[in-house]
């Protein structure tokens, strides 16, 4: 029994690293109209500023996840400012322009991994941050860094809502997400409020790339897996919606590590698409997926 | 307060404004009449910007506002008000009316021009925590309305309030328009629905083919049976037919 548990926390927390992920891309792809697949490398630049602020300036480890956040979210708004944006004036989602932009976004992510190599090398890293000892509740025992994952997403995510919910700018993200033309006659500045919600999906990819720094190394080509799960994330919790991204991040987790843990840890990254088939084809529009907005 | 000189325009290759002059003066209600096809939505997409026009000039105020970007052009107290199935339907009926508030900082200055707009229309207030979705055509187009009126502006475009609504509905929003107006308002009203619009307004224009066919003060267009039959077409008499009785 315990066993299991360990694999459920382990799973939520895993979970919660893919939630962060899946959020930003249903971020960009509400707000932009497209599929960012540069989005795995935001999050190893995150776990590689993150280190190299924890290394450099030896700050505790959340004003090292703060940091990376916002040198992250501003790296990404000058990379949608300068290369994205001149491709998504024409358009976006299944027009000719969409395309371009899908096929930018994979080279953005060599070009970041290239980056990335050439200044940090291919070497594994660690990420030396001790978060203490294990904190027992009652006969179980957690390991404090899951614990730690667990409730920094909590706090992002949280953080996030309030943002969307109660503040005038997250209020404009939510309504140039909805309708450009519409948030234009708000008198709504629609390219800002782009920029701000790329920024705010990479200072998000970014938190997550942190805070797996220290469970697992920080390494070049880190961001391939993290993609691939996060989309399927994404995909099973509803394309676009947050929460979905949420509950999507939180299945695939759980469900990758129980496989793992009772099946075959080789199979690990197969369990995350059984589920997203299954949840296809008993809900195609995914978990959340009620108001399926079509692109165009 | 508006005026516009020869603007011409289009979508693509396409040219549907081919000229267009008018001018709104200040406190005064002014239709822009047409049917389906005319241009009069494309001339409203000029006027807020979110279209370019690709020749004329736009004056608000005295001041070039033809190419300028939408959001600008809010911000110098012109708004669109929008036909009522472009409010956001996910989000609740307040959200929507601060979002009119955008351009308007500080919790003071929104909270009052949130009971501004309550005011004008009270059964806003009673549904604000409610989805957006959730509402009646007539609901909706008063929340467009009030959403207008959000960012305290100079002047409003109002785009075919009486679209899709019953007879009645739309006495109930004019009346509240009306209001508006009379609280010093200046109002461009674009219009298919010829006797309603020109109930309200002081002064018409009527557009065709992309170019302004006919104008003159409402009471001359309204009593001029060739207004309707000659440039609004078929459904509007059709529903005209149909609101008489």
């Amino acid at each position: 029994m315990s066993y299991f548990i360990d694999l459920v926390i382990v799973g939520l927390s895993l979970g919660m690293v893919y939630g962060l992920v899946a959020i930003g891309i249903s971020l960009i792809y509400s707000g932009l109209d497209v599929v960012h697949f540069a989005h795995g490398e935001i999050y190893m630049l995150g776990a590689f500023i993150g280190l190299w602020v924890f290394n450099t300036f030896g700050l505790p480890f959340p004003l090292v996840l703060l940091a990376s956040m916002i040198i992250t979210g501003l790296i990404g708004v000058v990379i949608e400012r300068v290369f994205y944006r001149p491709i998504l004036k024409s358009g976006g989602g299944y027009t000719v322009a969409g395309m371009a932009m899908v096929i930018c976004g994979f080279g953005m992510a060599f070009v970041l991994q290239n980056i990335a190599f050439l200044i940090w090398g291919p070497r594994s890293l660690p990420f030396p941050v001790t978060f203490g000892m294990p904190i027992e509740i009652g006969n179980l025992t957690l390991p404090s860094s899951y614990v730690w994952i667990v409730a920094a997403a909590l706090v992002l995510m949280s953080a996030l809502h309030l943002f969307l919910k109660k503040t005038r700018l997250g209020l404009a993200v939510r309504a140039v997400a909805g309708n450009k033309d519409i948030a234009y006659l708000m008198g709504i500045n629609v390219p800002l409020t782009i920029s701000v919600t790329f920024g705010v999906a990479c200072a998000l990819g970014a938190a997550a790339g942190v805070l797996v720094g220290p469970i697992n190394y920080v390494h070049v080509l880190m961001g391939l897996g993290i993609l691939i799960k996060a989309f399927a994330a994404a995909v099973i919790g509803g394309f676009g919606s947050l929460p979905g991204a949420v509950l999507g991040g939180l299945l695939v987790g759980v469900v990758e590590s129980l496989g793992a843990g009772y099946l075959s840890g080789n199979y690990k990254d197969i369990y995350a698409f059984i589920l997203l088939i299954v949840v296809l084809m008993i809900r195609p529009a995914g978990l959340f997926g009620i108001l399926a907005k079509v692109k165009a | 307060m508006l005026k516009t000189t020869d603007v011409t325009g289009g979508y693509g290759s396409v040219q549907i404004l081919n000229g267009v002059s008018l001018a709104v003066e200040r406190g005064k209600i002014v239709a822009l009449l047409g049917g389906n096809g005319t241009g009069k939505s494309t001339m409203l997409k000029a006027l807020s910007g979110l279209i370019k026009p690709w020749s004329g000039e736009i004056l608000f105020d005295g001041e070039r506002i033809d190419g300028m970007r939408p959001d600008l052009i809010v911000r110098r107290g012109l708004v669109q008000v929008t036909q009522g199935k472009e409010a956001y339907p996910g989000m609740t009926v307040e959200e929507n009316l601060l979002l009119g508030a955008h351009i308007r900082t500080g919790r003071a200055v929104r909270a009052r021009a949130l009971e501004r707009s309550y005011a004008y229309f009270p059964i806003l207030k009673e549904r604000r925590k409610q989805l957006t979705g959730t509402l009646s055509g007539g609901q909706l187009q008063m929340l467009c309305v009030a959403r207008g009126l959000m960012s305290e502006p100079k002047m409003m475009l109002l785009d075919e309030p009486s679209a899709a609504l019953a007879p009645q509905v739309v006495l109930d929003i004019f009346r509240a328009v009306a209001r508006i107006c009379r609280d010093g308002m200046t109002l461009l009203l674009v219009e298919q629905n010829v006797r309603m619009a020109l109930l309200l307004a002081d002064y018409g224009y009527v557009i065709k083919d992309g170019v302004i066919h006919l104008e003159g003060p409402a009471e001359t267009l309204i009593s001029d049976e060739a207004v309707r039959l000659s440039y609004l077409g078929g459904t509007v008499a059709d529903r005209d037919r149909k609101l008489s009785m």
